[in-house]
């Protein structure tokens, strides 16, 4: 709750006072307030502060924190700061797009404490409006305005399905509190028979969060839109919004456990089609950043197998999945920018990266083999946990997983047929002294953790 | 735990100084790896009478569940010996101008593959095979020819592929036990019911299959020994193969041994063809890798069927062989690193007549050929001799087949020995440096210590195999 409120107030000073200012001079003060944001709710989590009291106006019903959900706002505080604090930030744009961004971070804190179908669709909005505008502040790129539209058009579009299963839900169970509905549901379970009105609204608020985590047949706007929108909100829609989206996604059909034989038959199928054609069609791809966008898809489909795994056992692995995503994912958006130009995406963009910046190669190296999974790296961890724990519940599924997690080395890889050339760089831009201490911390981070995992486990 | 670390430090050492440190000192340092395993041996030696897998070291490294244990017997130790007398060899191969990367990315190969071999925790055994693959497809890729990345690519995937299937059978086994442990103890109690064996014991197959490699899964091999460079070959068909084979001993026949009655006359077949089969192809290869790329094929196909035949001679020849197998195939890769680097190729189309230009260079030389074609009074001998009467107790005809083996690979060792070195020359020449020769007199030297006394290796081991294979009828006799 803490800090929901520093990133709002950081949000409001950002935006009014920054907006004559260029990005580069409000970038620190963004980082830093984000990290501040993230301590705070890490401590909150460890009960090193209180903050009950100062928040007891705050209904429970509708935003609660608990312990889960405090650690994850921290992790999502976190990755921002570092997708923020890489990304380079314009000299000619005004500071009010650091400010829509935090905005949007507010929505998906909301999203994640929230107790309440109103809140949770409130914070979709927040989260997406910023977004629709971030998306094409390039205002100039043809491809940027399509992503916005896109974007824009596709968002609404699952946001009014989700509302319409709301409002189904409300019908089915006369309330809209997340605790009231699962005891509504646990009754009805007794009963035998599920009301319709409760699947339909169960089957349309899916087809909303799908949308937004961009699971298959719901994942086509995604690749346009990634490529289209400037890196670093392509960064925080592959990371933040698929994160936000899918723990809350989670907490919603945690309500709707008893159901959790009926809706794993449809969200199995789809998880495998996901992972399936994710990363097929990610193998491919000629540009960066397209493949990446097929490799979030297909990491959304690895998410939705965390919905085979009853709700109570999933807080850990799911956070540390998203930690794992989030890391190299934001290691490996910050190379693209760094070395890819306006018109070139291919891969060919890292040629001689070995060459030319050790520090750089060693990050792509370690972002590629934690995206793939390897030993050793965070990213093993997370599918090692994800895995083995889904496993229990259903072994094709993980199979295909596995058989996901094979395709997948060959576009994850790709960057590794250019990366060791002897030249020089095509482009090449240095980076600031701050960049680097953020960069060395995530891969720290992801060789830490996946070498001693007991420290996150 | 230090015999791990230790190839790390001095990997470590060699990317801080760089090129201030030539790659012969690097070569003696990383002897020290083999020190440390001689002193863990006499340490030991009493209590590995027994045969019983040692614990050496044992910490909580995941959870309380998956631990860093360290084990060590017979069979571990020699499987280390053979790693860390290989690493100086290849070390010492390594030419001038490309040491910088190479080197630090064997020995963390080393280190990696030290862990496979005394790895006594499933998920453990998992994330060092794993991590042994990583260093060997940066050595091919970085340093093999122009076009190399989709050999390379292939090459990872497969075996990829591969242990990723172990990987969903180890859970499977993880989760039998009631989500307690994944120590080889609790692992090997799990009792599974014959379908659920063929699925388990098929996952690891298929990752020892690929690696080994056994005839259809072998198509990623011959590319790969051809376009990485020497000492990738070396470390791919030296010790990373008998990973596997390790591996199909001391992981699948115990773990699932209800699935072995199924899975034996199938392999025993795909094995045996894979010996002629490497053989016949061998025979009609101009590039001198690929030869013995595919004589390695036929090598470890009879290593495979002398430990799927189940008995004591087949293990203990097959042990003997995977250690005689490495000696010999790094020192045939010696030599052709030697002959490419000073004649700038390595077909045996153009070489000829080199024995005239240098003695000594000839005759250990065809000492290493006499060792892998398995002549008496060689290292090949013993093991193949115990191997080959191993397959002949199984099933006369599997013998005999296999038993071609013999000539075949007389047939192609010397016809290489012959194209290469005898004739006349026609080459220029380049002086070979006798200080370069030392790795292969050491090589020689080893060749012919355990052709004239192979008892000495079969005697640290047998209690060790006596004691997987009570292990390997335990766990068959659940069905019975």
């Amino acid at each position: 709750m803490i800090g929901l409120s520093i990133i709002f107030f950081s949000a409001i000073i950002i935006l009014f006072t920054g907006i004559q200012k260029p990005e580069k001079k409000s970038k620190n003060l963004t980082v830093f307030s984000l990290l501040v944001a993230a301590l705070f709710s890490l401590f909150e989590n460890l009960e090193v502060i209180n903050t009950q009291t100062l928040f007891a106006w705050v209904p429970s019903s509708m935003l609660d924190f608990n312990n889960f959900r405090l650690s994850m706002v921290a992790l999502v505080l976190f990755l921002s700061a570092i997708i923020i604090g890489l990304m380079p930030s314009s000299e000619k744009k005004g500071s009010d797009l650091l400010g829509l961004t935090l905005f949007a971070l507010c929505g998906g804190i909301i999203m994640l404490g929230s107790n309440h179908l109103v809140m949770l669709f409130l914070g979709i909005e927040i989260l997406s409006i910023p977004l629709y505008v971030l998306a094409g502040s390039d205002k100039k790129n043809l491809f940027a305005n399509e992503a916005a539209i896109k974007y824009f058009l596709m968002g609404a579009f699952s946001t009014a399905i989700f509302l319409l299963g709301c409002a189904f839900i409300y019908g089915g169970t006369g309330t809209l509190i997340f605790g009231e509905m699962q005891l509504k549901v646990g009754f009805a379970a007794h009963f035998g028979e599920f009301p319709i009105l409760i699947k339909l609204g169960v089957i349309l608020m899916s087809v909303g969060m799908l949308f937004k985590i961009s699971a298959v047949p719901f994942h086509f706007w995604s690749p346009d839109v990634y490529e289209g929108s400037p890196n670093r909100v392509t960064s925080f829609m592959a990371i933040i919004v698929k994160i936000c989206g899918f723990v809350a996604f989670a907490q919603l059909m945690s309500n709707f456990e008893p159901m959790h034989s009926w809706y794993i038959k449809w969200l199995i199928p789809i998880s495998g089609i996901t992972i399936l054609l994710g990363n097929i069609a990610g193998m491919v791809q000629k540009s960066v950043k397209r493949t990446l966008a097929y490799s979030s898809i297909a990491h959304a489909g690895y998410l939705i197998l965390f919905l085979l795994i009853p709700y109570a056992e999933n807080a850990q692995i799911l956070f540390v999945y998203s930690l794992s995503y989030g890391l190299s994912t934001s290691v490996m958006f910050y190379l693209i920018d760094k070395y890819s130009t306006a018109d070139n995406f291919d891969f060919t963009i890292f040629k001689g990266i070995f060459n030319s910046n050790k520090l750089d190669a060693m990050a792509l190296i370690l972002a590629v083999l934690s995206l793939a999974g390897i030993p050793a790296t965070i990213g093993f961890t997370a599918k090692y946990v994800l895995f083995s724990k889904a496993f229990e519940y259903n072994q094709w599924a993980v199979v295909i997983g596995l058989v996901g997690s094979a395709i997948s080395i060959v576009y994850y890889f790709k960057p590794f047929k250019y990366a060791f050339v002897n030249e020089n760089l095509l482009t090449n831009r240095e980076s600031s002294l701050f960049t680097n201490i953020l960069l060395v911390l995530a891969m720290l981070s992801i060789v830490v953790f996946g070498l001693i995992p007991g420290i996150i486990l | 735990m230090e015999i791990i670390l230790c190839p790390l430090v001095i990997a470590l050492l060699k990317a801080l100084l760089g090129n201030k440190i030539n790659k012969w000192i690097m070569s003696v340092l990383s002897i020290a790896t083999l020190g440390l395993v001689i002193k863990v041996y006499f340490e030991k030696v009493a209590a590995l009478n027994s045969g019983i897998w040692q614990t050496l070291f044992d910490k909580p490294w995941f959870s309380d569940s998956i631990r860093f244990t360290l084990g060590f017997d017979g069979v571990t130790y020699l499987l280390l010996l053979l790693t860390s007398i290989l690493t100086p060899i290849v070390i010492s191969s390594v030419s001038d101008n490309r040491h910088k990367f190479i080197i630090p990315l064997i020995l963390v190969m080393q280190s990696a593959l030290n862990g496979v071999f005394m790895a006594k925790d499933g998920l453990m055994f998992y994330i060092l095979w794993e991590l042994a693959l990583i260093p060997i497809y940066f050595i091919t890729l970085l340093y093999s020819h122009k076009d190399a990345y989709i050999t390379t690519i292939r090459f990872f995937i497969f075996t990829f592929l591969g242990s990723l299937a172990m990987l969903a059978s180890l859970i499977y086994l993880y989760l039998k036990t009631g989500s307690t442990s994944f120590s080889y103890e609790a692992l090997i109690n799990v009792q599974l019911s014959l379908k659920e064996a063929i699925l388990v014991g098929g996952g690891f197959l298929l990752a020892f299959a690929v690696k080994i490699p056994l005839v259809p899964f072998h198509i990623w091999q011959a590319d790969t020994y051809t376009n990485a460079p020497a000492q990738g070959s070396m470390m791919l068909s030296g010790v990373m193969l008998k990973m596997a084979l390790y591996g199909l001993i001391r992981w699948y026949m115990p773990l699932c041994g209800e699935s072995i009655s199924y899975f034996q006359p199938a392999i025993m077949v795909m094995a045996v063809f894979g010996v002629v089969y490497g053989a016949i192809i061998a025979l009609k290869q101009n590039d001198m890798k690929r030869l013995i790329a595919y004589s390695s094929l036929s090598h470890v196909g009879l290593i495979t069927a002398g430990l799927f035949s189940l008995t004591l001679s087949g293990f203990e020849g097959g042990m003997l062989q995977m250690f005689t197998h490495g000696i010999n195939v790094v020192g045939l890769f010696f030599v052709i690193e030697i002959i490419e680097y000073h004649y700038k190729s390595r077909d045996l189309s153009q070489l000829g007549g080199l024995a005239k230009h240098h003695k000594l260079f000839t005759i250990l030389y065809f000492v290493v050929v006499l060792g892998s074609l398995a002549a008496p009074l060689t290292n090949g001998f013993p093991g193949e001799l115990m191997l080959l009467k191993s397959i002949f107790d199984y099933n006369s005809l599997t013998g005999i087949v296999a038993g071609l083996t013999i000539i075949l690979c007389a047939v192609y060792m010397l016809r290489m020995f012959q194209l290469s070195m005898l004739g006349e020359s026609e080459i220029v020449m380049n002086k070979i440096d006798t200080v370069k020769l030392m790795p292969l007199f050491i090589i020689s030297a080893i060749v012919v210590y355990i052709g004239l006394n192979p008892q000495s290796l079969i005697d640290v081991i047998h209690p060790s195999i006596q004691h997987i294979m009570e292990d390997i009828a335990n766990s068959k006799g659940v069905l019975s």
